[in-house]
């Protein structure tokens, strides 16, 4: 495949994160077929492509929930291709999910403390109260505010809104204090409002760390993002600044060409 | 070879046995995620019945209205009560299920004590089929074999051949999807419930009389045809019948061996040393006969979970 | 800091788990406000209250109490116990083990051969020697839950019910661990100047383990891996994503729920002074699922709860018919058809429901009612035909003649009488319509409330 095309000036630091030729197979089914990608250290990267074109897919490839077919993933300058999920978060990439994946029946702070406990290695004490571990709690509550989930504190996670719930799910991506994060269509479902805010937060919250983002709203994906890569059917076939893309020929025969099939 | 010969007809029967109470089992869970407990409670009432009902209207009729009254059971069974605590989870189902089974096997002892009732083989059906080896060999026991191949051929026929058939495949395997095309659904469970009660019913029916018709029935047959179900996967009816003939083989012909780990051991000269050890190691095979099964279940379970055929997890 | 404890989803008789329109498929939720009229400083008193009382009950039993009734104590003292422990795994965890009874036999029997050891003076004194039952516990529980735990869902409770028939299974053939048919007996030995030959010793021994092992399982629930523990319950997979070893939890937590059922089976081996490998027996694992899930598993003292009512109620009620079991079964289901949150779920309920207790109390007193009509059905047919179809009474009748009068309940009944029957079916459809009514009424105040 192609070398990615970048305006930005190439940098000295590796990558936060590198897709060296990966393939993903189910059977016969090829998924996803050969992607290059290099996400660079406070990059805000954004995935867009049609349904199906297997972006869900690649996240999971890289989260450690599936094993690449063929292919390098390395986070960083480390080989994180085929690792269980729990090591490749610890070693610093958390991702959100697409169905909101969180603890319904625990309160909106147990959900985000349960995130943060991770991180202080405690998880098998059983000797202490939680409660005398104020250094948690209070990145907690830390969370609670910064996702605007704090009058929401003791609430059921599975009695929140929807795009509550979604707030819920970015702020347990954050809990483990990822050096990148993957975030799996965060603003499904929320209002205008809403989707202003939380763009807002990644900008914030993402200082510092690397973001890679599939995004079907293109104000976010345009305004938010450095770079955007397009996968259609398992490939990438354009990489580059939001104005390049805009004006990229293959890309928009991929989207307009859908449109006349449809 | 005539320890061979004959528990390998036994085998073989036993295991088309199981295979008549495990069919039902597996394909319900197949349907809807359920292990139902109170399954071989099915087969139990079918024993209960036919023993019953025969002294009023002969053996045939009784073997044959034990399970129609058993299938009923089963709709019952599906439609008042599993459905109500379906909301609540699979875990929920699986204890009412329980405790369902709990009930039926009071109840059983209510009314017909604690012991084992005299459901006896009929004269006019307890003659040799052949010699074997010298011994007669009873035709019950070929008839038993007989009956229940020629369920799994009824089955696997109404499955495979009619349209019923696929309707209840669509409805096993993807029942949203065969709800929008219009097909009722909810009666397909009930009825697969049903016809599952009523196979087990049937084979209660049959084999009460052969083997013995006591409370404990239940339990005793019940976690063979679960280790049957999960070696086989769960929801395959010819993986049901591929580890039913397998358990079957392996019970009769475990029972006969009177090995043990050290007589094994022999071979290599280290036989006393391990009678000497005691404990396991002297446990005859026949000894252990009863718990193969759960090894063989455990091994599936922890190595593939999804059975000898069943789909993925 | 309000902590969070086991939230209950309180089942509402005659609703279902509402699902909130804009809620993902994949969360349901029911309307269940933090808020209620009976103020949380008066339900937190309440609470408070009742368990110092139970406590003073419990520390003044032996004195107030007939030397039964203080067996029975003891008894579901150690069935309490047993149901938490198992609740660590099942309720908290999310696992249904079908096998616990292993863990409960197995600290039994490291108990007695603790007990035996040194010529039978004991490897400790004693009052610590449970401490044995939690140690076979805690080592059966890692191997098992090292491998049960490989699998989930219903995968993991057959291997569970399997690993729990295979040592019932062996245990006979392994004499010298199991002592075959006649078991392992011992004796209790006098120590800190107490002979432990009364029953009133033995009884604050079981007492003080019950409460401290109790204890020490609530305060586990506080811990970081007793909130971890409920994350393995709600979402084992997000668990992974957020960095844990979701396998390595799940056999700590198995770990714990043994060694606790561990030290119960030891309790009850030091109060039988004997054990055999009947206790691996398929019918103890089932009571505890039957004790846990009556008693409710979402609240943390619920299947305690359910434990003690139950074998208080076997206690009471075994000796008066032979039935017993049956009406276990029966209430089994009827609380998991119409109580699916058990026995504390109804407490629960009470507790957070917005409405005032004169009207919950109206609708509690119908529901009652109704229930107890058609449970005087049940009973009255039950113990009629248990009597009708027993054989002493069968060998008494004469072809032709009418069927002799049977005593129940201090009248006489004649069987072959339809009047005799009427009753129990009055009574049934009597209970029914009350039920019916009620919760009709019940579900019309809700959707007013609703709409």
């Amino acid at each position: 495949m192609s070398a990615v095309n970048s305006i930005h000036p190439v940098s000295t630091s590796p990558a936060a994160l590198t897709l060296r030729n990966v393939s993903k197979s189910f059977g016969e089914a090829h998924i996803i077929r050969g992607v290059d990608l290099e996400l660079q250290r406070g990059e805000r990267h954004a995935f867009i492509g049609p349904n199906g074109a297997g972006k869900s897919t690649l996240f999971h490839l890289i989260s450690g929930n599936f094993k690449p077919s063929a292919g390098e993933i390395l986070l960083g300058e480390l080989p994180i291709g085929g690792l269980s999920p729990e090591r490749i978060n610890r070693m610093g990439l958390a991702r959100s999910f697409q169905i909101t994946n969180i603890f319904p029946r625990l309160s909106v702070f147990e959900n985000l403390r349960l995130g943060v406990m991770q991180r202080f290695g405690m998880q098998y004490t059983l000797w202490r109260p939680i409660s005398q571990y104020r250094k948690v709690t209070a990145l907690a509550e830390q969370l609670l505010e910064q996702v605007r989930l704090v009058r929401h504190r003791d609430t059921l996670g599975g009695e929140l809104s929807y795009s509550e719930q979604r707030s819920l799910e970015i702020g347990m991506t954050l809990a483990s204090d990822p050096k990148v994060l993957l975030l799996d269509e965060p603003m499904a479902g929320m209002s205008r409002e809403e989707t202003d805010y939380t763009a807002e937060l990644l900008r914030e919250l993402s200082v510092g760390r690397s973001l890679m983002i599939v995004e079907h709203d293109m104000d976010v994906v345009f305004s938010l993002c450095d770079r955007i890569s397009v996968l259609v059917y398992g490939q990438v076939v354009a990489t580059g600044t939001p104005e390049e893309i805009r004006n990229n020929a293959q890309v928009q025969e991929a989207y307009l060409g859908k449109e006349v099939a449809a | 070879m005539e320890f061979f010969t004959v528990s390998l007809i036994n085998g073989t029967i036993y295991g088309l046995l199981l295979f008549m109470v495990s069919a039902g089992l597996t394909l319900i869970f197949g349907m809807m995620g359920v292990l139902n407990f109170a399954h071989t409670s099915f087969y139990m009432v079918g024993a209960y019945l036919a023993y019953t009902l025969q002294t009023f209207i002969g053996f045939w009729p009784a073997v044959i209205i034990a399970p129609l009254i058993v299938g009923l059971l089963g709709v019952v069974v599906e439609r008042w009560f599993l459905r109500r605590v379906h909301r609540y989870g699979h875990a929920h189902e699986l204890l009412l299920t329980f405790g369902l089974s709990f009930i039926i096997a009071e109840i059983i002892k209510l009314f017909f004590g604690n012991y084992p009732v005299n459901y006896q083989v009929p004269a006019s059906l307890s003659f040799a089929a052949f010699r074997l080896f010298g011994t007669d060999y009873p035709f019950y026991r070929l008839m038993m074999g007989l009956v229940s191949l020629l369920m799994f051929g009824l089955i696997y026929l109404l499955l495979s051949r009619t349209r019923i058939g696929i309707v209840v495949r669509s409805a096993i395997y993807r029942p949203a999807m065969a709800e929008t095309l219009g097909h009722n659904v909810p009666l397909v469970f009930m009825g697969v419930f049903g016809v599952g009660a009523a196979l087990a019913g049937l084979a209660g029916a049959i084999a009460g009389a052969f083997y013995t018709t006591n409370p404990n029935m239940a339990l005793e047959l019940g976690v063979l045809v679960f280790v049957v179900v999960v070696i086989g996967g769960l929801g395959s009816l010819e993986g049901a019948m591929l580890s039913s003939i397998l358990i079957g083989l392996i019970s009769s012909f475990a029972v006969g061996v009177d090995v043990s780990l050290a007589d094994a051991l022999d071979y290599v000269g280290a036989g006393q040393w391990a009678r000497d050890l005691g404990g396991l190691m002297t446990l005859k095979v026949s000894s252990l006969a009863a718990t193969i099964p759960f090894a063989l279940m455990l091994l599936v379970l922890l190595v593939r979970p999804s059975g000898l055929m069943g789909e993925k997890e | 800091m309000n902590e969070s404890t086991n939230k209950v989803l309180p089942g509402l008789p005659g609703s279902a788990a509402k699902m909130r329109p804009d809620v993902s498929p994949t969360v349901s939720a029911t309307a269940s406000p933090a808020t209620s009229l009976r103020s949380p400083a008066a339900v937190s008193l309440a609470s408070r209250l009742l368990m110092v009382s139970v406590l003073l009950l419990l520390l003044i039993a032996p004195f107030v109490l007939p030397q039964a009734l203080v067996n029975a104590a003891i008894q579901m003292l150690i069935a309490a116990l047993f149901a938490t422990a198992f609740n660590v795994l099942a309720g908290q965890g999310g696992m249904l083990s079908f096998g616990h009874a292993a863990y409960f036999g197995i600290g039994a029997f490291a108990t007695l051969h603790a007990m035996n050891a040194l010529g039978g003076a004991g490897l400790l004194p004693t009052p610590l020697l449970p401490i044995f039952g939690a140690l076979g516990g805690c080592l059966l529980g890692l191997v098992a839950g090292w491998f049960s735990t490989q699998r989930s869902g219903v995968y993991f409770s057959m291997i569970t019910l399997a690993l729990a028939e295979l040592l019932h299974a062996l245990a006979p053939h392994l004499t010298s661990v199991f002592g075959g048919e006649a078991g392992v007996s011992s004796m209790r030995m006098p120590a800190w100047g107490l002979s432990f030959g009364e029953p009133m010793h033995v009884y604050y021994l079981t007492l003080a383990w019950v409460l401290a092992s109790l204890g020490a399982l609530f305060f586990f629930t506080r811990t970081p891996l007793g909130r971890l523990t409920l994350g393995l319950r709600e979402n084992a997979m997000r668990l992974k994503f957020l960095g844990y070893d979701v396998h390595a939890a799940r056999v700590m937590v198995f770990m714990i729920s043994a060694s606790f059922a561990g030290v119960a089976g030891g309790l009850l081996a030091m109060n039988n002074e004997a054990g055999n490998y009947v206790l691996f027996d398929v019918r103890l694992s089932s009571e505890v699922v039957l004790n846990a899930y009556i008693g409710g598993t979402g609240v943390f003292f619920g299947p305690a709860l359910g434990a003690a009512v139950m074998t208080f109620f076997g206690y009471a009620v075994s000796d008066l018919t032979r039935s017993w079991l049956l009406y276990q079964g029966l209430i089994f289901v009827v609380v998991m058809m119409f109580m699916p949150n058990g026995l504390s779920g109804v407490v629960l309920w009470w507790q957070r429901s917005q409405r005032s207790s004169a009207v919950l109390a109206r609708y509690a007193a119908g529901w009652s009612l109704g229930a107890l009509a058609c449970a005087a059905a049940v009973v009255f047919s039950v113990e009629l035909l248990q009597r009708v179809l027993g054989s002493d009474y069968q060998s008494q009748l004469v072809d032709a003649q009418p069927w002799p009068a049977i005593t129940l309940f201090g009248r006489d009944w004649l069987p072959g009488a339809v009047s005799t029957w009427l009753l129990p079916l009055l009574l049934l459809v009597a209970g029914g319509l009350i039920l019916n009514r009620v919760t009709r009424a019940w579900d019309a105040l809700n959707e007013e409330e609703a709409a």
